[in-house]
């Protein structure tokens, strides 16, 4: 790897890749609208967003089979815009794998090493090391047909990585697999990726796996980057309300300010008032402003009497209209007095509370710092 | 499975009439070349493959069997690059007027047969090609091409386009690209494609004989000229080298194209 080190004596690890403020425009559709973000070596990203959020075009123009039609991405300090996708020292794992039908596994990871002229003396070994690097050694010679869906993954990552890439990217070739073993190479691609120390730029739709793979986690949506913070930072401070509701169960109390104090600020909404709290991500809101309370559906607590919720701030009457056991939690829909606001709550321990049936009269409460102010 | 038995009677009754209307040209020639009368009859009057013997020993016959291999030789060599890289850009890549283009490439086939040849027979003519070999070869390559563009299309439409562009991540230039990866990807309809072209040019009549003379005269004009003067079970035995030709070059295609299993990943 072409590791640089700044010498400025504090250990700072070096920019791999600069995203600066790239536009990408189709017929004045903007996939992608001024996106800019910086990532440091060695360290693994995942550009999180629905689908038509921009994240796979974005992905794409870092490998060079898409130009932006304005800004400058860097790799490694190197603007790269003018470089062809075959000039550019960026490893790719695709959706559908793309791996060469023709060809063996050990084929497959060879073909980057004789493009890019390796030294063929050394290439057999190499092959052999990163085969054996994803657990395939044994299956250097299998036709690609002749894999499993997991083992297919593994050559697809080896061939991205044979010729120690200055970047890998990932796109979504964990979607297509089922639940088990998706998880299970989420964590093969944190093994190999923390083995290597290669950087790395995941793009995915499924948030669990932002989460668990992530060094960094970037939001994306309507072509906007909306958030790039750490995993915990983005699921506890989200940077807005498309955020706070992409990533989690999140519950939406639309209203008006009322008052702030602090950090607190009290919001009606229809016939009641609510207290929540704004965070530096977020902003202050204005008095009268239009704003959405954003409550996670875990943090709502829930009880057979308002006594039992004494340490809540906000306590309210509600009616069970939907109750699922789901194994590790209950996931519960009630609704709230005359207003008929639906409010899903989780129980993240049903084996040691007491679990609620359909129709059941119940109370819920939270806490300001439950509740995430954002404007609307 | 459960179907009753008169159903069942009656598809297989439609199958064999089937079955055999196909096949009773093949069979009646078959029959009639391995007669050991003079006369051309089916059911054929005793075995002998005395009629076989004569036409290896005709040197008429011979010389145009070679000239029709060399036709087709010429057409499937000129068929495969144009074929190729015509099929693959038409299903690959958004072409201005690719609507005409593929219209125009079809015009072969609604033209028809005789229309196209009268028109080869001027053009070459005024070139003052006529009474060569390899001008038939490129006739028979021009009304034939849509076989072979579309046998490359129909491939090259199944191909991921992530495949070149995982090709240029690999490192490969568009050119290694379009060798290590579109052309294996496509190399089954390339084969089906040649093969095909070959055999409709081993075969071609008509244009054949606007385009040939005495000198350059090819195996099915051949046989037209000796039907006219008269029919004796050699023509028979020709026949069933014609057929025995095709024979061999559908098994190779079905070695060859059976290849598709380990071509394709799925």
């Amino acid at each position: 790897m072409t590791g640089m080190t700044k010498s400025d004596g504090k250990q700072k690890a070096a920019v791999a890749v600069s995203v600066q403020n790239v536009n990408m425009t189709f017929d004045g559709f903007h996939a992608v609208d001024s996106a800019s973000f910086d990532l440091d070596q060695g360290r693994f990203l995942t550009i999180l967003g629905p689908s038509g959020s921009g994240k796979t075009t974005l992905l794409r123009m870092i490998a060079g089979f898409q130009k932006p039609s304005s800004g400058e991405i860097f790799i490694n300090g190197a603007p790269v815009s003018a470089a062809p996708p075959h000039k550019r020292s960026v490893g790719m794992v695709f959706q559908k794998l793309a791996l060469f039908p023709h060809m063996t596994a050990a084929e497959n990871v060879a073909f980057p090493l004789k493009m890019r002229r390796f030294d063929a003396t050394t290439i057999p070994e190499r092959v052999q090391r990163y085969l054996d690097l994803v657990q395939l050694g044994s299956y250097a010679d299998r036709r690609i047909h002749q894999l499993s869906g997991g083992q297919q993954q593994r050559v697809a990552i080896a061939r991205a990585l044979v010729f120690e890439p200055d970047l890998l990217l990932l796109d979504e070739p964990l979607a297509a697999l089922d639940r088990k073993l998706r998880e299970e190479m989420q964590l093969e691609f944190r093994r190999i990726q923390r083995e290597l120390g290669v950087t790395t730029i995941n793009v995915t739709h499924d948030q669990r796996e932002a989460l668990v793979v992530s060094d960094e986690v970037v939001v994306m949506d309507k072509g906007r980057i909306q958030q790039m913070a750490s995993p915990t930072a983005t699921y506890r401070t989200p940077a807005n309300a498309f955020v706070a509701g992409f990533i989690g169960v999140t519950n939406f109390l639309n209203g008006t300010v009322k008052s702030t104090a602090g950090q607190e600020v009290i919001f009606a909404a229809g016939e009641r008032e609510f207290i929540g709290h704004w965070s530096a991500a977020a902003g202050a809101p204005t008095v009268s402003a239009n704003v959405v309370g954003a409550l996670r559906a875990e943090q709502v607590r829930m009880a057979t009497s308002a006594d039992e919720l004494g340490q809540c701030r906000t306590v309210l009457s509600a009616a069970v209209t939907d109750a699922i056991f789901e194994g590790e939690r209950t996931a519960y829909e009630v609704t709230v007095g005359m207003d008929g606001n639906i409010i899903r709550v989780f129980d993240h321990d049903p084996a040691a509370h007491k679990q609620f049936g359909i129709g059941e009269a119940v109370f819920i409460g939270w806490n300001p710092q439950d509740v995430m102010i954002y404007p609307n | 499975m459960t179907a009753p038995l008169s159903k069942s009677i009656v598809i297989w009754v439609m199958v064999g009439l089937v079955l055999l209307t196909l096949s009773a040209p093949t069979v009646v020639v078959l029959g009639a070349s391995f007669t050991s009368g003079n006369i051309i009859v089916f059911p054929p009057n005793g075995f002998s493959l005395q009629w076989y013997g004569k036409i290896a020993s005709d040197v008429g016959l011979r010389g145009a069997f070679m000239r029709s291999l060399t036709v087709a030789a010429i057409c499937t060599v000129i068929a495969i690059p144009v074929g190729t890289l015509a099929g693959i850009a038409l299903a690959k890549y958004a072409i201005k007027f690719e609507r005409s283009l593929q219209v125009y490439l079809l015009l072969p086939f609604t033209i028809p047969l005789i229309g196209s040849g009268i028109g080869l027979m001027l053009l070459f003519g005024q070139m003052g090609i006529l009474g060569q070999i390899w001008p038939i070869g490129i006739a028979c390559c021009v009304i034939n091409l849509p076989f072979m563009i579309w046998a490359v299309t129909a491939s090259a439409a199944n191909l991921d386009p992530d495949l070149e562009l995982a090709a240029a991540n690999c490192g490969a230039p568009p050119i290694a690209t379009f060798f290590h990866v579109t052309l294996p990807a496509v190399m089954p309809g390339v084969i089906s494609g040649s093969l095909l072209m070959f055999i409709l040019a081993l075969n071609e009549f008509l244009v054949s004989l606007l385009l040939t003379d005495a000198r350059t005269v090819t195996l099915p004009v051949q046989i037209y000229n000796s039907i006219r003067s008269i029919i004796t079970p050699d023509l028979a035995a020709i026949s069933v080298v014609f057929i025995a030709c095709a024979a061999i070059i559908i098994a190779l295609l079905d070695r060859l194209v059976g290849l598709d299993i380990f071509l394709k990943s799925k």
